[in-house]
């Protein structure tokens, strides 16, 4: 699936797009608040959905080599953490919904049971 | 000196492209501060003021009727009409742009007329927001920094250094959250510029990480160092205190001492010293309550 298929679904407001945003590719989702639990996850084209806005959720998803970082529940993100996403290069997004209804919007997209 | 040190007909190409696949709608700023004719000039000073403003558009209802610029108010403040309505003194021939014409159309402007910002209108002649120069540059730079990066990663790949030892130390300070994560980021760099395969990058990266937040969030404070030769990532964590009471149940899964506040910035599950061992293939922790704890890890590059 390609990230910008989520965009309306999960109705997010594209904060910083990464390089090659229009083709970033999707394959795996881990959603978590606890970014010592994202550490574990080792999956390729990683998107990571979190309600924790900080820039910690950029630099776990940097080291775990995430292609983009959805924050849910329509958080007000700080400024650095935009920063980050630019200098890291991670495509950063905001959803209003709930994480639940994110992810459960997202397992409808990727057809996951 | 020009307004905008952009030249629309001779720049690099990858400027003029921008140039021209960039609107003035994708530029300018939308959320415009606008006054009703009406409104007194004091107001349209108060509104510079507070918003760092150099130009308030007279607008009503989406129409246009003109253009209170700072020098309009300096007269103003000058000739004693500042409680004045501003119809009375705003420029009526305010000249404008639309929204769909490129971006170069713009940035001539600013050099035929010596306006500092310009009202954009869409087709149906409604104000739709306003462009200034400092909308431009900072747009441009964004831009451009995009394309530099698509650039960049179109050039050939750097030439591997795969040999020779390098090390490094970094300071980590106590609760110093903003910072957490820089030295485990230059590690990775460090080991992608060499050429190291993704999978042992990612391993080393983790533990490098989790190290580091371990001392951001337990320690008063220490220092994260690593070394690379072609055979292993040798990273060792030592801080100054408090040092840890039970090293054994410390490494139980889901131990954790941390506080809400920490638990709130999403950290302190009690998987870190977990993980470290998980990605790491030599693992040892000692501590002592009252001086520090020392954590060395390595992951293997080559099988020993």
């Amino acid at each position: 699936m390609k990230l910008t298929e989520l965009i309306e679904p999960l109705a997010c407001e594209v904060i910083h797009e990464g390089s090659n945003f229009t083709n970033t590719k999707i394959e795996n989702v881990t959603a978590s608040d606890l970014m010592s639990d994202v550490l574990v996850v080792d999956k390729h084209n990683l998107l990571i959905v979190t309600s924790l806005a900080s820039d910690q959720a950029i630099r776990t998803g940097d080291i775990v080599g995430a292609h983009a970082v959805i924050v849910v529940n329509g958080k007000a993100l700080p400024a650095t953490m935009l920063k980050l996403a630019q200098e890291l290069d991670m495509s950063l997004l905001i959803s209003p919904l709930t994480k639940f209804m994110a992810c459960v919007r997202i397992g409808r997209l990727m057809n996951m049971e | 000196m020009k307004a905008l040190p952009v030249n629309p007909d001779q720049s690099p190409l990858v400027v003029l492209d921008l140039l021209f696949k960039l609107k003035i709608k994708d530029v300018m700023t939308a959320e415009v501060i606008t006054v009703k004719r009406t409104d007194s000039l004091r107001k349209v000073q108060h509104l510079m003021r507070d918003n760092r403003i150099s130009g308030v558009p007279v607008s009503e209802n989406g129409r246009l009727f003109g253009i209170i610029s700072i020098d309009d108010i300096i007269r103003a403040l000058d000739a004693g009409h500042i409680g004045d309505p501003v119809e009375r003194h705003m420029s009526v021939n305010v000249v404008v742009l639309e929204e769909d014409m490129p971006l170069s159309f713009g940035i001539s402007y600013f050099d035929k007329f010596k306006f500092g910002r310009f009202p954009v209108l869409n087709h149906n002649n409604q104000l739709v927001g306003i462009l200034s120069s400092r909308d431009v540059s900072t747009t441009l730079l964004l831009e451009l920094l995009k394309e530099y990066r698509k650039i960049e990663a179109q050039l050939p790949h750097h030439a591997p250094q795969p040999s020779g030892k390098v090390s490094q130390r970094f300071r980590v300070n106590r609760y110093d959250f903003e910072n957490a994560g820089k030295a485990s980021q230059a590690i990775k760099k460090t080991l992608i510029q060499r050429d190291v395969p993704p999978a042992l990058v990612r391993r080393a990266a983790v533990a490098a990480y989790e190290m580091e937040i371990n001392q951001v969030v337990h320690s008063t404070g220490g220092n994260l160092s690593y070394e690379i030769d072609d055979n292993k990532i040798d990273l060792l964590a030592i801080d100054d205190g408090p040092g840890i009471a039970n090293v054994e149940e410390a490494l139980g899964e889901g131990y954790t001492t941390a506080n809400e506040w920490i638990k709130s910035l999403g950290f302190g599950a009690g998987m870190g010293l977990t993980n470290i061992r998980r990605v790491a293939d030599e693992f040892t922790i000692r501590s002592t309550l009252g001086s520090g704890t020392r954590v060395h890890t390595v992951v293997w590059l080559k099988k020993p």
